[in-house]
């Protein structure tokens, strides 16, 4: 019952500051917001016996990522009264499209028998059967997750340095 | 476990390689190639052309066995081996382009350039075996995040940039929608990797409901959004030709030829062995019942032909046309996928072949002239037939082939993929298949009548000279191209041969 409480806690606490991040106005806003909807989600993760993601989650999301932001958009030039072009255009093939997404999304998850693969047993922390996963069934598809961030951060240094003077 | 990784490890060698060259490529270009006087990057690139050669020169001792490797996360068998060495020739034929290409020569770093191409490979080298929800998307996201790299990498031009941001916000979406639907797809089965799935789709334990026919589908159509979008399918195309006219023109090539081929490598697998029910007689696949995917291949395959062939009536860009015409072409080799039959699998391979000689050759003669005349327009071609003969025909050559007129290879690719379709009573889908063959006569007529027909727009008809290497790679590329067109019995016997998929 408890259980059932936190679970609209945090579902809460996920989805009313994503409507802020969606619909404020100010970048600065939706930056802060969307810190708590982070902060929900790795409250439902414990909820789901999910301990390492969730403390992953917040070391990574709220930690890194989300400071990043903040400070992206703090040292960008006349962030914080620039006005973000979320105008009202096409309203009504946004409100269809957007509707019938919804409307299958609702059906897949209320309609669907899933599979449900036991009850959760009573576990003392997730991280060593995970690390132990990892390298052991999952070890592939762990080295080449380490080759795609290797991929992505030189990608990243090199798409943000200065262009070289073109050679006449 | 332990025992089942290290028995892997061997028969891993060729993907081990290849991403020892991406890594070890950093570390040179960091330490040598920084220090050259002049920043061609040459060092790293013939670093990395090494390793693509060592990398193709262990794939004979890949044992083409059907078997998995990695528990179930990694499948080796004859089909895949085709594609790697499609991947990795093409690879080959970018890198020395690319070695060339004076596009290029005018960036800094020119050296990294060359190691994102060996990452982008490891990628498409993952992509063929894949048999695992999770290495699929994995495989599929190396690429991506490559390939955004490198379609930006002209950053001094405006449209390359524009290039690598929509083709961000494309890929990020699409794999956002494929995820969503493998997490379905996990939720119904609880199953990761495509065999279980199978088992359990075809067992009926994990399905009993009819609702779950309904998710299944949605499911089903959210995974092709990615792989749709990896092969430039329509209706999730919109990135390409953007990125197609504004990527470096070797990049281009590459996209539309290695990174197509890696995604109906595995979407073929995915397909074929998720919703697998029995082989009847020999070569002819049946899927289970409710799964009628191949009728939503059927419908994707006759828009993305037809509309890739009518859009690019209107092209006046050469980059821009042939990127349409590769959105067409996809569509042609979806057809082969539609008719699930052992002959429609070989019919593609094929055509993945021919299409490696006739479009690399038609983007080649692309980039030279743009070398050498600093345009793609289509009026800048007028009177090229005089100016640069050579030239000119291997284009002519290229452009006959990929519409499909005989006695060219492309004829031959096409003939095989409609006989393949026919031969599964398709009928009706041939038909469309041959309409728009002539539908595309029509814009690379276009081409042929501005290089021979008419005189050029500012009446200078001095001769255009090409180096030697440009003259001698345009008939190494025309060769083939009329070769496979009368004489295809070694190229078909060899297709036939790799049509296996592992299947447990």
């Amino acid at each position: 019952m408890e259980l059932t409480i936190l679970f609209y806690v945090f579902a809460a606490l996920t989805i009313i500051p994503a409507f802020v991040v969606v619909f404020s106005r100010s970048l600065i806003y939706a930056a802060f917001s969307l810190l708590f909807t982070f902060l929900g989600v790795a409250g439902l993760y414990v909820l789901l016996s999910a301990d390492f993601i969730a403390v992953a989650q917040i070391m990574v999301y709220i930690g890194g990522i989300m400071i990043l932001l903040v400070f992206g958009v703090m040292l960008t030039k006349q962030a914080t009264d620039v006005e973000i072009s979320t105008g009202i255009m096409k309203t009504l093939p946004a409100l269809i499209v957007v509707g019938f997404a919804l409307g299958t999304l609702i059906m897949v998850l209320t309609g669907a028998s899933w599979t449900q693969i036991g009850t959760i047993p009573q576990i003392e922390g997730t991280a060593l059967e995970l690390g132990e996963l990892l390298m052991t069934t999952f070890v592939l598809p762990f080295e080449v997750a380490g080759i795609l961030l290797l991929v992505a951060v030189m990608g990243a240094a090199l798409i943000a340095r200065k262009p070289k003077e073109v050679q006449s | 476990m332990i025992e089942i990784i290290f028995n892997s490890i061997p028969s891993f060698w060729p993907e081990i390689t290849m991403s020892l060259t991406f890594v070890v490529s950093m570390i040179v270009e960091f330490s040598i190639g920084r220090k050259e006087k002049s920043s061609t990057g040459m060092t790293t690139g013939l670093f990395v052309l090494a390793g693509f050669i060592i990398t193709i020169l262990q794939l004979p001792f890949q044992n083409p066995e059907p078997r998995l490797l990695f528990g179930t996360m990694y499948s080796v068998d004859p089909f895949a081996m085709f594609f790697k060495y499609l991947i990795l020739a093409t690879g080959i034929v970018i890198i020395v382009f690319s070695m060339q290409s004076a596009e290029l020569r005018k960036q800094r770093a020119i050296g990294e350039f060359y190691s994102f191409i060996a990452a982008m490979t490891f990628g498409m080298m993952l992509m063929t075996g894949a048999s695992h929800l999770l290495m699929i998307y994995l495989a599929i996201e190396v690429v991506s995040i490559s390939s955004f790299i490198l379609s930006g990498f002209s950053k001094s031009l405006h449209r390359s940039s524009e290039a690598s941001l929509k083709y961000v916000l494309f890929g990020g979406a699409a794999s956002g929608v494929m995820l969503y639907g493998m997490s379905l797809l996990y939720g119904l089965t609880g199953a990761l990797d495509i065999f279980q799935i199978q088992a359990g789709l075809a067992s009926g334990v994990f399905v009993p409901q009819e609702a779950d026919f309904a998710v299944l589908m949605i499911s089903i159509i959210m995974i092709l959004v990615g792989f749709g979008y990896k092969i430039s399918a329509v209706p999730f195309h919109f990135w390409t030709p953007d990125v197609y006219e504004g990527a470096p023109i070797t990049v281009t090539a590459y996209l539309a030829v290695a990174s197509k081929a890696a995604g109906f490598a595995i979407m073929i697998r995915f397909f074929y062995v998720t919703f697998f029910d029995s082989m009847v007689d020999i070569g002819k696949w049946v899927s289970l019942p409710h799964f009628e995917w191949n009728i939503v291949l059927a419908v994707l395959a006759v828009i993305t032909m037809t509309l890739g062939n009518v859009v690019a009536v209107w092209q006046d860009n050469l980059k821009r046309m042939l990127a349409y015409s590769s959105i067409a072409h996809a569509g042609y080799i979806l057809m082969g996928a539609v008719v699930m039959t052992d002959l429609g699998i070989s019919a593609m391979l094929m055509y993945f072949v021919i299409y490696f000689f006739m479009n690399l050759g038609a983007f080649y003669v692309v980039m030279a002239v743009a070398d050498r005349i600093g345009s793609e327009h289509i009026d800048d071609y007028r009177g090229l037939g005089k100016r640069a003969p050579i030239v000119s025909v291997g284009l002519s050559v290229f452009l006959v082939s990929l519409t499909g007129l005989p006695p060219l290879a492309g004829f031959i690719g096409k003939w095989m993929l409609f006989s393949a379709v026919v031969e599964a009573n398709f009928i009706w889908l041939a038909i469309i298949g041959v309409i728009n063959s002539a539908i595309s006569l029509y814009y690379y007529a276009r081409v042929f009548r501005n290089m021979y027909l008419r005189e050029p727009l500012n009446g200078d008809t001095s001769p255009i000279t090409f180096s030697p290497l440009v003259i001698v790679t345009t008939i190494l590329f025309i060769v083939p191209n009329i070769i496979f067109g009368l004489y295809f019995g070694p190229l078909v016997s060899y297709a036939q041969h790799s049509v296996r998929i592992f299947l447990p």
